[in-house]
């Protein structure tokens, strides 16, 4: 028997254009997947990856074209020249598929036994008791802790993680032979996201099932899989075995997407402080009920404190519900319900916001946008005005034509552009960036990263840099902060953080970094539970280290000083956790090694 | 895609050519709009006379031509009411939120599970006949309607980060709703105006039919086909021509404003 | 169950509020019903006399109470105008043409649009939809008065198959009742139908590009399995709060279509009512035709979050 379970040959798809020309967006595409085995399919958005997997799944929308030479073969039958009826008979039996938003693609009206059991009514004579206890054992299979209560539940009452759970099982209930997963990670939180790629690969171990991974993600390709695709507007640039791809790539645009980090300069010390915040608590709003009177508000940001000195890179890294986007919107002023100390040298901080097309105002020409805060700072002058918006559009890498062109006009990296030149326009020198690529191309985020350490360079600029990605931080940043549920947990150093971690919860974050080798992501951590205890630690229902006392008591945020000396004698490190775990076994550091950065002029 | 917009297109021809003839109609008509004759009684539609004449002898063409005229008057009358006050209000209730909010809200579901023939029946209830109690009447009613559409965008747009952008550079709440968030609802507000224009259109005829808007001797194409309903069996031209040019006016707009929400998608 | 109780709570207010606000319009009126019903030139005396007749010399909040507690119990007082009938009578003799009306148009509108519907969505930017958008399109603009006219005249006069203003009540002869109010069930449903059936396509084709619907094709469904499984009971969920309005709108197109076909409902009762000022008709028919919308809205809303678990479980 044949190991050869799905090859690809000559596959090209288009769609038609406005003016009835072709637009080819899958050019002449190979690719084969045996038995068992996990194949990658890397590349940016519009790169073709996707309408791969949707071709050979069957389901590219009525408007493609596949070009009638292209072959499609998956257990030796022919894909492509199937009928309908036959082609659903491969459906969700032997070919199965997982996609990138759990929330989305699941029915909202449907309990998941019913979703999850479709698949078996559809293609077996199973009795409906028997569909039961098949969803109930897929279920339990994909690591969901509470089965039964599941079974009768709608989407919307599952977490995040619990989804995609849910996708998988649905997915390989009928024991595919290969499995196409789209993205399926994109959407989570960095922890859960490893559970899930864990899930994945134990999978393919146990049932043999191979699996087609696209993603735009290098570091979970060479995590999951043994051979990758590097795909580029629509044409495969490079492939081969993940680990070598990726570690010594050949082609340019592989040569571009793997060294994508530029480096930052090394930290001047200063010790002038631009930002002093203690005992800082930020509260919001909760939904009001009708005939309550009065806001009852409760805290989301518990009595933090740190400094922030003048032309640093100063990283707040967390979970999504940990509380920095909360923090930053009462370091900026639009939230002024706090308590505590937070005292600003500079004027106002401006901001550099996470997504570039809600970002700036669809409504209005660039100019008008970058004019805005001069209008507001007082500069009557409108050809001063216009002179100064030249001026910052040449700064960041555009000219002078964009200021007439709309927002619509402009691709997610020069957008980004202009939000970064927004934020300079009043002249202010602290500026918070959140969350400034995560929304681009892997690509264009270096690209928007040089950017913002060149100005950096140039107009000594001092940052507050929040992202959930640990490797761009660590690039960027020269202090970092790690929140857990609103506080503080831990505070150091880049290369103290990184070399020495001490609390839990942030070796637990770099854990769920995928590195090289994953296997040991900690057993002990429970999937996201995000559970106050009452006065005790946070962090508590979650850590693999607690003991009695972390359950009555909170510990204090204290200074334990830094081992790491690289940035001079006597650095402080602040830490939140009462076990000294450096004392058990180390683990070893696993934040994956990027090629150092060549782009770094 | 680029697909033509028909809809839009032939929507705005309509709507452009029958406003032209009411315009003209305003100061000339081909025949008098009030002079009676009892030789020319209810004459079927010729070259002479367009769309024939009623039971006493007057012009039909010339009496629509000018009856638009009060037609469309308290259709721009009543959109301008409710779009003016209901942009206001739905900014500020949508920006703000809160008690007064929810409160504003819930007068406007009650109003707007009205159909506004109903409401502008009871209202008329409340203040008697004539052209502007309707025009009252409707503008009040539509208010909700505005106000809805424009609260949700307002809603739509304020969490998005341009806003918050705007605030970190300082700007006024003021400024923040009506420089940055309005030009946005710049389509749905010109859909809703479309859409306005259409029931306010569809009211005043409704209201004019049952004999408590427009009053005699003012023409008016509701009044008028009231009038021709009795003469159905004698002169049918006259009621097949006024309501026709109804049904016209009406489909204009309604072209306009599902060519506009095309546009928005 | 803390849903209905909520909506059943904001039901009773709101009916309370239309009351109140109902009652109060007719009360500032100026030139009250004493003086209407007896003309201006009438001595002080006689109008004192009726007023006393009437309750009007008592204080406001005594008279709303008064007749709140009787409007509860169905008596709305004597009408000015006919003297020998009580309000309450008068719309009883009135009311139920108007109902056995509303629900043949609602019986004709959903039985033609939900197929329309369906086919429009599923050929959507073929040949049937465009013929069922064209349509819709027209038929939509005509108001429901113009097209009843229409109706009698090609029906009625030209093929002769019913005699308009031969209006039977269903009081005296049921059926006949019914087989005349065919062609104004048609003239009322007819721009309705076409309502619905925009809405209803629109709302399939929202979900036919949604995510979950990629799932249910991935698993092997045909395009009927997830119609019928997966998109219609989605699409169904904003429908349903169309049709509460479209149930409303067939309220307000009975009333006026009645005047075309010389029905004695509930509209004609409304607007005679109205020319000859018989406040405490106008009153409580008011009163009624807002109850009937405003009931229908909440039960509307207690079927919306049946069918709905997002807004079952939040």
């Amino acid at each position: 028997m044949s190991v050869e379970l799905l090859k690809i040959t000559d596959l090209t798809v288009s769609f038609p254009n406005k003016d009835g020309s072709l637009h080819t967006v899958v050019d002449h595409l190979n690719l084969e997947v045996r038995k068992g085995q996990i194949v990658g399919i890397v590349g940016e958005s519009g790169s073709g990856k996707s309408m791969t997997s949707l071709a050979v799944m069957g389901l590219l929308s009525e408007d493609a074209i596949v070009d009638p030479c292209s072959s499609i073969r998956f257990n030796g039958m022919e894909l492509l020249s199937m009928s309908g009826d036959e082609r659903r008979k491969v459906q969700g039996n032997t070919m199965s598929m997982i996609f990138q938003e759990p929330m989305t693609s699941l029915n909202p009206v449907i309990r998941i036994k019913d979703q999850v059991g479709e698949v078996l009514k559809l293609h077996t004579d199973l009795s409906d008791e028997e569909i039961y206890k098949k969803v109930e054992e897929a279920l339990n299979n994909v690591g969901i802790h509470d089965v039964p209560e599941l079974m009768d539940k709608y989407p919307h009452q599952l977490s995040g993680g619990q989804r995609q759970r849910v996708m998988i099982a649905m997915a390989i209930i009928n024991d595919p032979d290969v499995l196409i997963a789209d993205e399926p990670t994109t959407a989570l939180d960095v922890t859960v996201q490893a559970q899930i790629l864990k899930l994945l690969k134990k999978i393919n171990e146990v049932t043999g099932c191979a699996i087609l991974f696209i993603s735009h993600d290098l570091n979970v390709i060479k995590e999951v899989c043994q051979r990758v695709i590097v795909m580029y507007k629509g044409v495969i640039v490079e492939q081969g075995r993940a680990l070598t791809v990726l570690k010594s790539p050949q082609h340019e645009y592989t040569k571009r997407l793997v060294a994508s980090m530029p480096d930052k300069a090394e930290p001047q010390i200063s010790q002038e402080k631009i930002l002093h915040a203690e005992n800082l608590s930020v509260y919001y709003p909760v939904k009001k009920g009708l005939f309550s009177s009065g806001a009852k508000h409760s805290a989301y940001v518990h009595e933090v404190s740190f400094d922030i000195y003048n032309n640093e890179i100063f990283g707040i890294v967390g979970e999504s519900g940990c509380g920095k986007s909360t923090l930053v919107k009462a370091i900026v002023g639009i939230n002024k319900d706090i308590t505590g100390t937070l005292e600003i040298n500079d004027e106002r901080p401006q901001m550099v916001f996470q997504d570039p097309y809600s970002s700036l105002n669809p409504a209005k020409k660039i100019g008008w946008i970058m004019e805005e805060p001069l209008k507001l700072k007082g500069v009557r002058d409108r050809a001063e005005r216009k002179k100064l918006v030249n001026e910052m559009l040449n700064e960041i890498g555009l000219d002078e034509s964009y200021a007439d062109r709309g927002i619509s006009e402009l691709s997610g990296g020069q957008r980004q552009r202009i939000s970064i030149g927004l934020s300079l326009m009043r002249g202010d020198k602290f500026i918070i960036a959140d969350e400034p690529v995560s929304a681009l191309d892997v690509t264009v985020q270096s690209q928007i990263l040089k950017l913002l350490l060149k100005l950096h360079d140039e107009r000594d600029l001092t940052y507050i840099f929040i992202s959930h990605d640990l490797n761009v931080v660590r690039h960027m940043c020269n202090r970092i902060m790690v929140m857990y549920l609103g506080r503080v947990v831990e505070l150091a150093d880049v290369n103290e953080l990184y070399t020495n971690a001490r609390h839990p919860y942030t070796r637990f974050l770099f854990d769920s970094v995928i590195g090289e080798d994953a296997k040991k992501i900690p057993e002990g951590v429970k999937p996201a539970e995000v559970v106050e205890t009452k006065g005790g630690c946070s962090f508590y229902p979650r850590c693999r280290y607690r003991c009695d006392k972390c359950r009555e008591q909170m510990p204090d945020l204290i200074d334990i000083g830094s081992e790491d000396t690289s940035a001079g004698p006597g650095r402080p490190h602040m830490l939140r956790c009462f076990k000294d775990i450096t004392k058990e076994t180390p683990e070893v550091n696993r934040i994956s090694e990027l090629p150092e950065g060549k782009l770094r002029q | 895609m680029k697909k033509r917009n028909y809809y839009l297109i032939i929507g705005i021809i309509i709507t452009v050519v029958i406003l032209v003839f009411t315009i003209i109609g305003q100061f000339w008509t081909p025949y008098s709009v009030t002079a009676t004759s009892s030789s020319l009684k209810s004459l079927a539609p010729s070259a002479q006379h367009l769309f024939g004449t009623d039971n006493l002898g007057r012009d039909i063409f010339s009496r629509v031509m000018n009856g638009c005229g009060t037609t469309f008057f308290v259709a721009v009358c009543t959109v301008a009411i409710g779009c003016a006050v209901g942009i206001v209000i739905g900014a500020l209730t949508g920006f703000y939120g809160g008690m007064l909010d929810e409160v504003v809200m819930r007068i406007n579901d009650i109003v707007l599970s009205f159909p506004s023939v109903l409401l502008a029946l009871i209202f008329i209830s409340f203040l008697g006949k004539g052209t502007y109690n309707v025009i009252l009447a409707l503008g009040v009613l539509f208010i909700p309607s505005f106000a809805r559409i424009v609260r949700s965008e307002v809603i739509r747009y304020k969490s998005q980060e341009f806003v918050k952008s705007a605030q970190v550079m300082g700007a006024s709440n003021l400024r923040i709703i009506f420089v940055h968030i309005i030009p946005n609802t710049k389509v749905s507000l010109l859909t809703s105006v479309a859409i306005g224009f259409n029931n306010a259109v569809l009211a005043e005829a409704s209201m004019s039919y049952l004999g408590l808007g427009v009053q005699p001797p003012v023409p008016s194409l509701g009044r008028m086909l009231a009038e021709a309903q009795g003469y159905i069996v004698s002169a049918p031209w006259y009621a097949i021509t006024t309501g026709i040019v109804i049904v016209l006016i009406i489909l204009g707009f309604s072209l306009i404003s599902e060519g506009l929400r095309v546009y928005q998608d | 169950m803390r849903y209905f109780l909520k909506k059943l709570s904001s039901l009773i207010i709101t009916l309370l509020v239309i009351s109140l606000l109902s009652f109060a319009a007719f009360s500032v009126i100026p030139g009250d019903a004493a003086l209407a019903k007896l003309g201006t030139d009438a001595t002080p005396e006689a109008v004192e006399q009726l007023r006393e007749k009437y309750g009007l010399d008592k204080p406001l909040p005594e008279r709303y109470l008064k007749w709140l507690a009787g409007a509860v119990q169905g008596d709305f007082g004597a009408s000015y105008r006919y003297s020998t009938k009580t309000v309450s009578e008068l719309i009883a003799s009135r009311l139920p043409v108007t109902v056995i009306m509303a629900v043949m148009s609602f019986i004709i509108i959903i039985g033609v649009s939900i197929p329309l519907g369906i086919i429009a969505a599923k050929y959507s930017h073929k040949p049937p939809d465009t013929v069922i958008n064209v349509g819709s399109q027209v038929t939509m603009a005509i108001p429901s008065f113009f097209l009843g006219i229409i109706i009698t005249y090609i029906f009625g006069i030209i093929l002769n198959l019913f005699k308009a203003g031969d209006y039977i009540s269903p009081q005296k002869d049921f059926w006949a009742c019914v087989r005349y109010l065919i062609f104004p069930s048609i003239a009322v449903a007819l721009p309705k139908i076409a309502m619905v059936v925009k809405y209803l396509r629109n709302s399939l084709l929202a979900e036919v590009n949604k995510d979950y619907v990629r799932t249910a094709y991935s698993k092997g469904n045909t395009k009927d399995q997830v119609f019928k499984k997966h998109i219609f009971r989605n699409a169904l969920i904003p429908v349903i709060t169309f049709v509460a309005m479209v149930a409303a709108e067939i309220l307000a197109g009975s009333l006026v279509i009645e005047q075309v076909f010389g029905i004695k409902g509930m509209g004609n009762l409304l607007v005679t009512s109205i020319s000859s000022r018989d406040y405490p008709v106008v009153q409580a028919a008011v009163i009624y035709i807002t109850s009937v919308v405003v009931i229908i809205n909440f039960a509307v809303d207690i079927l919306y979050q049946l069918a709905d678990p997002r807004v079952r479980y939040s």
